[in-house]
This record gives structure tokens, C-alpha cells and sequence, in this order.
């Protein structure tokens, strides 16, 4: 299958067959590595290179000035991080955000999805396109658009509901809305892979199931949603990991992490400490932390995927 | 609880009544599914077309509740259109998401070819190099990044939004699957022709991969499009794309709302214009892929 796999030139003559000369040699073997160079020199010096040097960064001090030079300081900076309050605080706001979100990325699309297999032809693609679109709007125009129906007296939210709570202003419900505007833009994308993994379950099974006298709850519960599992822990990953992802354009541009804090969470601590308080040391520190946290997280959940998991053999 | 489904049939002699049975409930079925999906559609669209609505609105009636905006006016755009250079930020936004995309469809061509076509030490680990990027914040690497722009000095240019993002491991998952699909007996055919590796990938993978690679590149440039952490960070100073362009109008003695989602309006404008006209086929390639 491979181009590689070229049958060997036919050793006539034994022994001087094996000394191929060792540049034919390399030359045979380079094309592999020489297609994955550009792609793989972009990844060292944008993504591993800086990773090293967050390492490093994360034990000295530095203002981010180029002229002043920057500080060993050995473990401070991981001292001072697991010291200062906002750390756990936004740990905390982070697992809120989390939980707000999955009824947006697992429960709301699977209810839809089960739904969706009774709809066919054009509604269902003109449902799809509707639902979908969100995800499409940019992130800053989508903070836009909400604030402007947030206003306290001019939106349309509390026009229409006659309230005149003002939203973004006040720790709980501005935390409540950065979970229903993120959760707005990323509906769409979890109702298709929801669908798609539907789509791949034969519908054998649930007919043979039926056959066998159980009804439609039956089916879905012992059936349709362990089949579905794999997509399912797929997108209960995707929420662990990127919540707090999704939610850092719109933070930046309409909360900006208040007020007093409440919608900080650990991506917008990281950025304020580097670029708001001008402590690269300690955003290099929290920065490693989380993404040692996170890099567990994925693993442990893989790791139980694989074995929970039930599948479709 | 709803009513269960009869699908074992007892007898002939019911088997009329169950068929209207079971017909009045597909039907039900249908009907609920009908309305779910519909409110869930307009809750979706609603903050869109809000934002279409209000931009569209004469000045005056900004405030207005009418769900539909009457008199027209273009009035917002004009103003919008005088506040920024608008222009030059369009330009400045396409340049910006074509290049990247671009960039992403041939460092994962390239990448995608070498895992599909050949077998090679250290493949796997390799292939981890590429995933593991998703592991990586981009809060951690942007300080070293951002001081690395400022040295090579290309800080608030389109080029130092540009650079950094040439190489998405998405892109190479997807075009090595795609490699793959491509029948073994063409490569085969290429090599007993005596056409090199290079010439292979110009002249049988990327042909065979038309339309595939297409939908990639649209879905990059729309990702790239929509960026907002790189071009925030480093146009800082110039917000010289459509997205930091926002952040005009938003100010401390008041928010323009009519400019504004004239402006936001505009920014999404390109995205959605082609999603309606490639939806089919986004949304195909999608649920197709994900039944492999």
C-alpha cells in the first residue's frame, strides 16, 4: 500500500548487495519526512517552542518589557498563584460555566436529535440551517448583538419581558447570560454531531428491539443511548475542555471578567494576569497548571471512555 | 408518558385498526417533532435577525420594537461607513482568513500525504506531535509568541495575525483520511509511470481530492474569518480586521447601537452568505464523515 514498499533490487551478488550506499539509503527514506517538515517547523516554533518557554517563564518574573530583565525567582510564582484567591475562585466560575453549558452540548441536542429522526425533507434541512447558524456568527459580533438585547433599557429582553433587571451588571445573571450566549453559539455544532452519530446507528437494532415487544422508551434508553455513547462522551470532553474557550471572546468584549470578578474564568485570569496586570511569570504558571489539569482530565475520561463504553460491533 | 407503540401485529383480524394506530402516532410523532425543532429554529435566529433588523432601521426609530424594520434606512451603514474605514477592514479580514486558510490546506495536504501514502519510522509519534496541539491553550503560548512577533517586528500586521496560524492539526486529521480513501491502484499507476512523489500529490491526490478539499477550505476560512485571540492580541494598536473594528463604537459615553450591528452585520455577512449557498454540502460532508 505504500509507496515505500518497492521489492529491493535483486540481490545478485550477496555480499556487496548490503552495503547500500548510505545516501541512497536516506534518500529512499526522506520523502516521508520532507512532506511533514513545513507543518511540523510551524508546530515547534509556534505551539512546543512557546510551551518550553512557559516553563521557563513560569519560574522567573517579568513585566513583559524588553528592557527590563527578567527575574529568577525559583517556585514563587506557583507559591503566590495557589495563594491568591481569584485562583480557586475562577476554578470554581470555570465548573459553573461547565455545567451551565451541558444541557446546551449534550442534553437539549440529544432530545432534539431523537426528535429530528421523526422529521424528513426540506423542514428538516430548514430547521438545520436555523439552528446551525449561530455557530457561524463571528464571536465579537455575537457579544455585540446580545448586548444590544441585554441593554437595561433599550434591549429587547427586558422590553419583552417587562423586567428591568440590568443583566450584565450583576454577578449572577451576567453569569447566567455568558452561559446562554456561549451556549447559543455552540448548540448547532453539538445538534449535527448528535444527528450524524443517530445516523450511524443501524436502525436494525431498534426494530428488532421492537419486535421483541419493547417499547419506543425501552429502545432509546437501553439501545439508542449506549450506541450513542462514544459521541456523547466525545462532546462531554469537547465541553470540559473548551467551555471556558468559547466563553473568552465574549468575556473580553462585553464583561470583561466583572462585574467584581464574577465571570472570570481561568482562560480570562490567564489573560489578565499576562496582558492586565503585566505578570508573564504567573501566567505562565496558572497557564501550565491548567493545562496539566486539563491534559488529565482528557486522559482520565478517555481512559473510562474505552472501558464504559459500549459498542457496536 | 406517551402512548407505546404496537409494531408486533397479533392477529388479521386487527391488524386495520393497528395500522391507523400506528399511522396517528408517526403522525403525532412528526407534529411534535415539527414544533420542537421550529421554536428551537427561531430561538436560534432571533438575536440574528435582530441584529440584520436593528442595522436597518432609520436612526430615529433605533428603539423601536416592530419586528419589522419600516422605513428601511441605510442610514447605519452610512454612518458606519464614515466611522471606520470599512473598505480596507473588508480586505484586511479576506487577505487575513484566505491566507490562513490557504496555508492550513497545504501544510495539511502535505502532512495528510506523508501519513496516508508511505509507512515510516516514528509515524505514530509524529501523528501524536500534530493531535496534541489541541491540548495546548493558546493562553499559554502567547506571551513567548507575542514576544517572538516583536522580534521578527511584525507586530500590528495582517502578517503577525497570519503566521503563527499556517498549520492546524484539524487539516491533517482530515486530509489523511481523505488520502487514505483515494484508491491504492492510482497511486500505484503514478509510481509505474515513473512520476516522483511530488508529482503524484499534483497530479492524482489532489485532483481526486476536489471536492473535499474545497469544503476543508471553506470551514478554515470561516474559523479563520471569525478569529478573534490572535488578531485582539496582536493588532492591539491598529485593529486593522472587522472584528476589533466593533470595539469603535463601543464607548465610555455610550454605545452607537445603529453603527455598530451595521458593522457586525457586515462581518458576519460573507460567512453566512456562504453557508447558504454550500449548506448542502458542509452539513453532508459533516454527518457523512462522522458515519465512517
Amino acid at each position: 500500500m505504500t509507496l515505500l514498499e518497492v521489492p529491493a533490487p535483486p540481490r545478485l551478488s550477496a555480499p556487496a548487495a548490503v552495503t547500500i550506499p548510505w545516501w541512497r539509503r536516506v534518500a529512499r527514506a526522506a520523502p516521508p519526512y520532507l512532506f511533514l517538515a513545513p507543518g511540523l517547523a510551524l508546530l515547534v516554533v509556534w505551539t512546543y517552542r512557546p510551551l518550553v518557554s512557559a516553563v521557563q517563564l513560569s519560574f522567573y518574573s517579568w513585566n513583559l518589557l524588553p528592557t527590563s530583565p527578567a527575574r529568577p525567582v525559583g517556585f514563587d510564582n506557583f507559591g503566590r498563584l495557589f495563594a491568591l484567591p481569584d485562583f480557586g475562585a475562577s476554578i470554581g466560575r470555570t465548573a459553573v460555566l461547565i455545567l451551565g453549558l451541558l444541557p446546551f452540548t449534550l442534553v437539549v441536542p440529544v432530545v432534539v436529535g431523537l426528535l429530528a429522526r421523526h422529521v424528513r425533507g426540506r423542514a428538516a434541512t430548514v430547521y438545520q440551517a436555523l439552528v446551525f447558524a449561530p455557530m457561524l456568527v463571528a464571536p465579537v459580533a455575537g457579544a455585540a448583538v446580545w448586548q444590544w438585547m441585554l441593554d437595561p433599557r433599550a434591549g429587547l429582553v427586558n422590553r419583552v419581558l417587562g423586567t428591568t433587571t440590568n443583566w450584565l451588571q450583576e454577578p449572577g445573571s451576567a453569569q447566567l447570560a455568558v452561559i446562554v450566549i456561549t451556549g447559543w453559539h455552540v448548540l448547532g455544532f453539538a445538534t449535527l454531531v448528535v444527528a450524524a452519530g443517530l445516523a450511524g446507528i443501524d436502525s436494525e437494532y431498534s426494530a428488532a428491539a421492537s419486535l421483541d415487544g419493547a417499547t419506543r422508551w425501552q429502545t432509546t434508553r437501553w439501545l439508542t443511548l449506549p450506541l450513542l455513547s462514544p459521541t456523547l462522551s466525545f462532546l462531554l470532553l469537547m465541553t470540559l475542555l473548551l467551555a471556558a474557550q468559547w466563553s473568552f471572546p465574549l468575556i473580553n468584549t462585553i464583561t470583561h471578567g466583572g462585574p467584581s470578578g464574577a465571570t472570570t474564568n481561568i482562560y480570562f485570569l490567564l489573560w489578565d494576569y499576562a496582558f492586565g496586570s503585566f505578570d508573564a511569570g504567573l501566567g505562565a504558571a496558572a497557564g501550565l497548571v491548567f493545562f496539566l489539569g486539563f491534559g488529565l482530565i482528557a486522559l482520565v475520561l478517555v481512559r473510562l471512555t474505552e472501558r464504559l463504553s459500549f459498542h457496536d460491533s | 408518558m406517551t402512548p407505546e407503540l404496537l409494531v408486533e401485529v397479533p392477529g388479521p383480524v386487527h391488524a386495520p385498526s393497528d395500522g391507523a394506530v400506528v399511522l396517528r402516532e408517526s403522525r403525532l410523532r412528526a407534529a411534535l417533532g415539527h414544533v420542537v425543532l421550529g421554536l428551537l429554529g427561531v430561538a436560534c435566529i432571533i438575536p440574528l435577525y435582530w441584529l440584520y433588523a436593528t442595522s436597518l432601521r432609520a436612526p430615529e426609530n433605533i428603539y423601536s420594537l416592530s419586528p419589522f424594520p419600516w422605513p428601511l434606512s441605510v442610514a447605519n451603514y452610512v454612518e458606519a461607513w464614515g466611522a471606520v474605514n470599512l473598505p480596507r477592514l473588508l480586505v484586511n479580514t479576506f487577505v487575513m482568513a484566505a491566507m490562513v486558510a490557504l496555508g492550513q490546506l497545504l501544510t495539511g495536504l502535505l502532512a495528510g500525504y506523508a501519513f496516508a501514502a508511505w509507512r515510516f519510522r516514528f509515524q505514530n509519534a509524529l501523528y501524536l506531535v500534530f493531535i496534541a496541539t489541541w491540548l495546548v491553550p493558546f493562553q499559554v503560548t502567547m506571551v513567548p509568541n507575542y514576544a517572538l512577533l516583536n522580534q521578527l517586528g511584525v507586530l500590528n500586521t495582517i502578517a503577525g495575525a497570519i503566521i503563527p496560524n499556517l498549520c492546524t492539526a484539524l487539516a491533517v486529521i482530515m486530509l489523511r483520511t481523505h488520502v487514505r480513501s483515494i484508491p491504492q491502484e492510482l497511486l500505484e499507476a503514478a509510481r509505474m509511470d515513473g512520476r516522483n512523489a511530488w508529482a503524484t500529490l499534483w497530479t492524482v491526490v489532489v485532483p481526486n481530492l476536489g471536492p473535499a478539499l474545497a469544503a476543508l477550505g471553506v470551514l478554515l476560512f470561516i474559523n479563520a474569518w471569525n478569529e478573534y485571540f490572535w488578531p485582539a492580541l496582536v493588532l492591539q494598536r491598529t485593529n486593522d480586521v472587522l472584528q476589533l473594528a466593533l470595539h469603535s463604537f463601543i464607548g465610555p459615553e455610550g454605545t452607537q447601537w445603529g453603527p455598530l450591528m451595521a458593522t457586525a452585520g457586515l462581518a458576519c455577512l460573507p460567512v453566512l452568505i456562504l453557508y447558504l449557498v454550500l449548506q448542502r454540502r458542509i452539513v453532508d460532508g459533516f454527518v457523512r464523515s462522522g458515519l465512517k
